[in-house]
């Protein structure tokens, strides 16, 4: 074995694994992401005119740009709504399925079905089911007594369907992650609490959620993260209307990029949003990284 | 013991009911899909209709659609061979080997796995522009990798650190080259793990919007973006677009009610693992 190192000196045969990996992220992740912040430093319009340095100018006018700020603000309301509610739902669904019953298995997959639900496809279907006049939902609404309406131009009710909307296509993954933790919590510990007498909501606060608390860390940041980047949904089913009661902080930098040309503007935007992932990121690949290693 | 049972059975039942609501949404894709855009239009949501192939006709008869969905399935295959392979030999290597420089490499593949694709879309846009490369199927492969090896990493890390290294050690006291422990040795114990990564980012690159949107114009459209395109100015065609969805829910549907095992280990695999 030893000979055969001394052989291959001149290339380590881990380079052999890693390099084509590194060099493709290297190359099509890290230098448009330098480009970026290249991009970022100038006032920089997509068509015609010059572009010019400044710095950090667009930096700088983001903390003026009221609709910037009002952008960030509609994006962490939906985190901060959206991400508990999917993660209740998620936790308590996965303890009612955490049984055996005939079944089991066929509802379990068809449950994590709209997670895997194109989001153009579901953001569409959530425009259909609001529709004034033909909507299911709006039908059903009218039923049960409220007005036929057009939800998506009502501005509140616009901004709550892109959370529902959300819930609805995502606390399956919650459910996913927390109902795979729950297979590796020892029944014995379950079984334990139950002979001791302890009671529901007992179980759960001092035997379920302290096992449980490092996966639902985890999907937890990775909810966020993903939230961070909400784009097609909201894209089709408001388009960040009505007036700009959904233009969230995703629509608001494609917006500035595409419909005001101003890509210096938006490349600061999109480093402000890589610095907030990155954060998330690098406490979470900490975690996996290093779980993987014992 | 009787009100257990009782209780048992309610629990089932409210399983049953969360089933249901959680996918009515889809049955109503699925039942549009065999309406028409008149009686979705004018009809009441609820009734009984004769269910017609209208729609699907049309989606398939469009060529916009087909060439989209064409287009989807080459760039998810191409993404997904790329990403998997090189996924699988840098997670290999990050498992197996110390080195300088290991945990600096492992953690910016498994951060990038974070970024969003939004951060990079300004970039790109311009880049590909500068090389005239936009409305091109390769621009989209390029842009779609670059979110998926990081993610084909970060999922076939676990599958590789659990092979067992005894086999690894067996095949090199037989005179076994790294080269080839990888690739006759391990590369077959982690086949789950494999197929898994490639489901995943299969889907990831077929549900994409945001690159094809802004990346492909008429030419090289992916099958998301032509779906969009029924939206149509004043009226959508709900028909068209439930059918052509329901075309593009195939893989979805073929995960949920056949892959059963791998949905929730793929899904959940930082969780478990973690």
């Amino acid at each position: 074995m030893d000979e055969n190192k001394r052989r291959r000196r001149g290339f380590p045969p881990s380079l052999y694994f890693i390099l084509p990996a590194t060099l493709t992220v290297g190359i099509i992740v890290a230098f448009p992401l330098f480009y970026a912040f290249f991009m970022s430093l100038f006032n920089w319009p997509l068509v015609g005119a010059q572009r010019t340095f400044i710095g950090l100018g667009n930096y700088l006018s983001m903390f003026e740009d009221n609709e910037f700020i009002n952008s960030v603000l509609r994006q962490v309301g939906v985190v901060v709504i959206a991400v508990p509610i999917e993660l209740i739902i998620g936790f308590f669904v996965a303890i009612l399925f955490d049984r055996k019953f005939p079944g089991s298995k066929i509802l379990r997959s068809l449950v994590l079905l709209p997670a895997f639900v194109l989001p153009v496809l579901s953001g569409l279907t959530w425009r259909l089911m609001l529709a004034p006049q033909y909507g299911p939902l709006t039908y059903l609404m009218q039923i049960m007594g409220f007005p036929n309406q057009a939800w998506l131009a009502n501005p509140q009710l616009a901004y709550a369907t892109v959370i529902i909307q959300d819930v609805w296509r995502m606390w399956p993954f919650m459910f996913a992650f927390i109902y795979g933790g729950l297979m590796n919590v020892p029944k014995e510990l379950i079984e334990a609490a139950k002979i001791d007498g302890s009671g529901f909501w007992n179980t759960i606060l001092k035997i379920l959620l302290p096992v449980l608390e490092p996966t639902i860390a985890i999907a937890v940041m990775f909810r966020i993260v993903d939230i961070l980047r909400i784009f097609p949904e909201v894209y089709v089913m408001t388009g960040g209307g009505p007036g700009d009661a959904t233009m969230l902080f995703s629509l608001y930098i494609q917006e500035q990029a595409f419909s005001f040309f101003n890509i210096g503007y938006a490349s600061a935007m999109s480093m402000l949003l890589l610095a907030v992932s990155i954060v998330i990121a690098i406490f979470l690949a900490k975690n996996v990284f290093e779980a993987n290693e014992s | 013991m009787k009100k257990k049972t009782i209780i048992r059975y309610i629990l089932i039942v409210a399983i049953f009911v969360i089933t249901i609501l959680e996918i009515a949404p889809i049955i109503l894709i699925i039942l549009n899909s065999f309406k028409t855009d008149k009686e979705i239009w004018f009809g009441n949501p609820f009734s009984f209709f004769i269910p017609t192939l209208n729609s699907y006709h049309n989606v398939i008869s469009s060529t916009t659609f087909t060439h989209g969905l064409l287009i989807s399935l080459i760039v998810g295959v191409l993404v997904t061979i790329i990403s998997v392979m090189l996924g699988a030999l840098a997670a290999y290597g990050l498992t197996r080997f110390k080195f300088r420089g290991r945990n600096v490499i492992a953690y910016s593949m498994l951060s990038s796995r974070m970024i969003p694709q939004l951060a990079l879309m300004v970039p790109f846009y311009m880049l590909f522009r500068t090389f005239g490369m936009l409305d091109m199927t390769p621009s989209l492969v390029i842009a779609y990798i670059s979110f998926n090896i990081p993610y084909a990493i970060w999922m076939l890390l676990p599958f590789f650190a659990s092979v067992p290294k005894s086999f690894e050690e067996a095949a090199t006291i037989d005179g076994a080259s790294r080269n080839q422990i990888f690739w006759r040795i391990v590369l077959p114990l982690a086949v789950p793990g494999l197929s898994v990564a490639s489901i995943f980012v299969f889907i990831n690159s077929w549900n994409e919007f945001l690159y094809a949107l802004i990346l492909t114009g008429s030419k090289d459209q992916t099958a998301p973006i032509a779906i969009m395109g029924y939206l149509g100015e004043y009226t959508p065609k709900w028909g068209e677009i439930s059918a052509a969805g329901m075309i593009m829910l195939i893989p979805a549907f073929i995960i949920a009610l056949f892959m059963q095992k791998y949905v929730i280990e793929g899904l959940s695999i930082g969780g478990v693992k973690g």
